[in-house]
């Protein structure tokens, strides 16, 4: 269910149309911030999305 | 493809009273304007609002990161101090990380030296990469930048320099133009 959630489309919020994920970044964890570390890879990976509509940039955790 | 125009700001990447790098910064920002499809704007370091006892997306500023998140390729004019870039560029850029991702680059070296700043600009390479961004091929390097302008500003010989810049924004509106296509069409697997 989780899952499921995770992958749905990430909606542009002035467009309201589906925005493109287009890149997985991993983001290093700050001093002493152990929740961002994923362990395998040493950081959490935040996916980008853009909108193809405005070009609006939209971020949420990966996986 | 949307037929929106693409966003291109002129970063000047210095504080220091005095600086040239505001000539040369003025003067690309004018022959970015002059592109047709590109909109463009002059964003001065020096402007923004940040402090110094933190760093990061933490000390985001909002009017800076609007303008990161709309942009779809950047112009960073550096000068060189010490052998590298300046340090508040680095804090600056360090503010925003999503808005940069998959975003074309071009970086525009400045020293009183002969070397233009491509020390600086070299140190540059692997932070913007870092940071999400796409570097272009192309730099332009304003050596013997004091004796380049005069009192007003303005460029003496404006014939060496317009053939460099220009090549550099051939590239740099080429890459913008795929990587925005890429990033609003193109699905990562």
């Amino acid at each position: 269910m989780e899952e499921s959630l995770i992958k749905q489309p990430m909606m542009c919020p002035k467009c309201n149309i589906a925005m493109n994920r287009h890149a997985e970044k991993l983001v290093e964890p700050r001093d002493g911030d152990a929740a961002q570390d994923s362990g395998v890879l040493g950081g959490a990976i935040e996916e980008i999305h853009s909108c193809p509509g405005c070009g609006g940039v939209g971020a949420r955790a990966g996986s | 493809m949307t037929d929106r125009p693409l966003f291109i700001p002129v970063l000047l990447g210095t504080v220091r009273k005095g600086r040239v790098s505001e000539h040369v910064a003025r003067f690309v920002s004018s022959q970015v304007a002059a592109r047709s499809g590109v909109e463009t704007e002059l964003i001065d370091i020096a402007s923004l609002s940040m402090p110094i006892d933190d760093a990061g997306e933490s000390i985001k500023d909002s009017g800076f990161a609007a303008k990161m998140e709309r942009m779809d390729g950047l112009v960073i004019v550096s000068p060189e101090y010490n052998h590298g870039y300046p340090g508040l560029l680095k804090h600056v850029l360090d503010s925003c990380l999503k808005e940069y991702v998959h975003k074309a680059v071009g970086i525009v070296g400045v020293s009183a030296g002969p070397i233009g700043g491509a020390r600086g600009v070299q140190g540059l390479l692997p932070v913007m990469r870092e940071l999400g961004l796409v570097n272009i091929f192309w730099d332009v390097y304003f050596s013997g930048a004091h004796k380049l302008f005069d009192e007003s500003g303005n460029l003496k010989d404006t014939t060496a320099w317009t053939p460099r810049v220009d090549k550099f924004l051939n590239e740099l509106i080429w890459m913008a133009k795929v990587m925005r296509h890429g990033r609003e069409e193109i699905v990562l697997d």
